[in-house]
């Protein structure tokens, strides 16, 4: 009985980490392809269409902006979601409740719906769409989730251990330094992380935001799509994958993904 | 424990003499600490106890500069440091949840405070050792606070506060979260320790047997002033105040009128007990608080008679439960006591000494 059910769960296992795999495993197998047009399996074996994607300029350049506006949302995630989530946890403030609301509920927020109204927004601040708008657009997607990581962490350190260590000679920035950063740092590592991948991979958000001159990777390739469907989308695909896991074994070797995540179940007894 | 061979504080001047004078606190509108006067012996074992609200941590807080005073002054050895930080101040201080640092090893954790404290990586190494083994914990350096149980993280962070040589060691509920067995070991490990090494301890409690077991001194409080300022035997067997009589132990409280000195009238016999503070004018309306342990039950003597009600046998005393005119009065006897039969008429005697007697309002 429990060996059947450990079979099945093992099957069932399989199955999802196959479903997940496989659209990935298509792509990088059909970037291979040597025909003209997107095909699966591939037919021959070649890394033409890799050439044509580092022949394309406006590839790199869209590369260079969704990684520059990436990396920015990233550190300024981590930045102002610090700040935010210490305001929030440690201070009684006027409009503090309305302020938590907001973030929380900014989950809910359709992506396209944000879209249009930055497009409207931006257009009657009379803000020209440039990199700074768009990294604006984007942290409105990402700063919440930031905000919400540190106060989880936070609500993990003990106020004691701060007044401990002001106890022992620590001056507040020392005590900043030596006890409450060291308690966000999952959280905050994991929040400017999740801003450079939710960054780096939006389309609908930066389709309202970008124009012809300044196109995100993402809305390059969809724009790609629409007149020319050959391997050279999916040969990008895989590299833009291959990007990701290059980010995520750096993280792994120097914190460990699944720490981020709040997996750091060791018991404190 | 193993014994320290070079007590850091047994060779220099003692220090760590506190004073609080009219402190104060506001908190909320409500005053929680209302003009708290007190002041130790360097190196004596001072204990904060009351109920919940009564505001000891609150004094705590504001002795170790958590909590800025309203009014009044706080002075160590002569220096006042109402308005010091508290990273200005030498204070150790150990929390109800050990508060140890959990990204620091335990010889990282103790090393904190001398590290603010800029003392070099050899001696800091030294000194970290020898703390550690004085509280019975080497061998744990390389650990990380959540492989330690709940004692030993309490004796790290007892380690931490005191590598520092503190001029004052704060100790703020550190048995609660501990089990009963290993709070009272470790309670008596901490009073044996700071006996040793001298340096001025402050303990917050809610705890009267705690209190009891480890204080040269006791403030009893409640609604943010102190009750009593003693010795625990004196805490115990004379309480100034109803509160201290009622919070602390099991106690017989007998109304009667004052005849003048320590001698009171209850329900028509004459006793006599020790008067907290100013006796009472003849006449004046007073109670008498006897605690059940020092009551003698006999056929001799002045005291209150009455008839036995009820003797139990509850393993290490003997209760025994008389009815007087003014009031049940329960002794608690020892074994080799003459017990009395239920329905028995007898007298109930104890040493003036051994009670006290306050003005009843």
């Amino acid at each position: 009985m429990t060996r059947l059910t450990r079979l099945l769960g093992a099957a069932f296992a399989t199955l999802v980490g196959l479903f997940l795999i496989a659209p990935v495993a298509v792509t990088v197998a059909s970037s291979l392809t040597a025909t003209s047009y997107v095909t699966f399996p591939p037919q021959g074996l070649t890394l033409r269409w890799y050439g044509e994607v580092l022949a394309k300029p406006e590839f790199l350049s869209s590369f260079a902006l969704s990684a520059g506006v990436a990396l920015a949302a990233a550190a300024l995630s981590a930045v102002v979601g610090l700040a935010g989530g210490l305001a929030i946890h440690r201070h009684r403030f006027p409009g503090r409740a309305a302020l938590e609301a907001v973030l929380s509920s900014a989950f809910a927020v359709p992506t396209i719906v944000l879209g249009i109204g930055l497009l409207q927004w931006f257009a009657q601040m009379g803000l020209a769409s440039s990199p700074f708008t768009l990294l604006l657009a984007h942290l409105v997607l990402t700063v919440p989730y930031a905000v919400r990581l540190v106060l989880a962490g936070l609500s993990g350190l003990d106020r004691s251990a701060e007044k401990a260590a002001a106890g022992l000679g620590a001056p507040p920035f020392l005590v900043f330094w030596h006890v409450t950063l060291p308690a966000v740092r999952g959280a905050l590592i994991g929040g400017a992380f999740f801003a450079f991948i939710t960054s780096f991979d939006d389309l609908t958000v930066a389709l309202f935001v970008v124009t012809t001159d300044l196109q995100t990777l993402p809305v390059r390739i969809f724009n790609y799509m629409q007149y020319d469907y050959d391997p050279t989308v999916t040969a990008i695909g895989t590299l833009m994958v291959l990007f990701a896991v290059i980010a995520v074994v750096v993280i792994e070797r120097f914190v460990g993904v699944a720490k981020l995540f709040g997996a750091d179940t060791q018991e404190r007894s | 424990m193993t014994t320290m061979t070079d007590a850091p504080a047994s060779t220099e001047v003692r220090r760590g003499r506190l004073r609080l004078s009219g402190v104060r606190k506001v908190l909320g509108g409500k005053e929680v600490v209302s003009a708290v006067d007190l002041e130790t012996e360097p190196g004596e074992f001072l204990t904060l106890l009351g109920p919940s609200g009564c505001g000891k941590t609150t004094t705590l807080n504001m002795i170790a500069g958590h909590l800025a005073a309203d009014g009044g002054l706080i002075e160590v050895d002569g220096r006042d440091i109402t308005t010091v930080p508290p990273h200005r101040r030498s204070m150790g201080m150990v929390f109800q949840s050990y508060a140890l640092f959990p990204h620091l090893t335990i010889a990282d954790n103790v090393a904190f405070g001398l590290r603010m404290r800029k003392v070099g990586a050899a001696e800091r190494r030294r000194r970290v050792a020898d703390m550690l083994e004085l509280v019975g914990l080497d061998g744990m350096a390389g650990r990380h606070p959540r492989q330690l149980s709940g004692g030993q993280q309490q004796r790290a962070a007892l380690a931490r506060a005191l590598v520092i040589q503190p001029d004052l060691l704060l100790l703020d509920e550190p048995f609660s979260n501990l089990d009963a067995q290993l709070r009272v070991r470790l309670r008596d490990e901490v009073a044996a320790l700071q006996r040793r090494i001298g340096t001025t301890a402050i303990l917050v409690t809610h705890d009267q047997e705690e209190a009891l077991a480890v204080s040269d001194r006791i403030a009893v409080m409640a609604g943010g002033v102190i009750h009593q300022l003693d010795r625990p035997q004196e805490i115990y067997l004379r309480p100034a105040t109803d509160f201290v009589a009622q919070f602390i132990g099991e106690v017989n409280a007998l109304d009667g009128t004052a005849l003048g000195g320590g001698a009171c009238e209850i329900a028509g016999r004459t006793v006599a007990a020790t008067p907290a503070g100013e006796p009472p004018a003849k006449g004046a309306a007073v109670r008498v608080y006897v605690r059940p342990e020092v009551v003698r039950v006999g056929h001799d003597g002045d005291g209150l008679r009455g008839t036995v009600r009820e003797t139990r046998f509850l393993g290490s005393r003997i209760r025994c439960v008389v009815a007087t005119p003014a009031g049940e009065v329960t002794a608690a006897l020892p074994y080799d006591a003459a017990v009395p039969q239920e329905g028995e008429e007898v007298t109930c005697t104890w040493r003036p000494s051994d009670a006290s007697l306050a003005a009843r309002a």
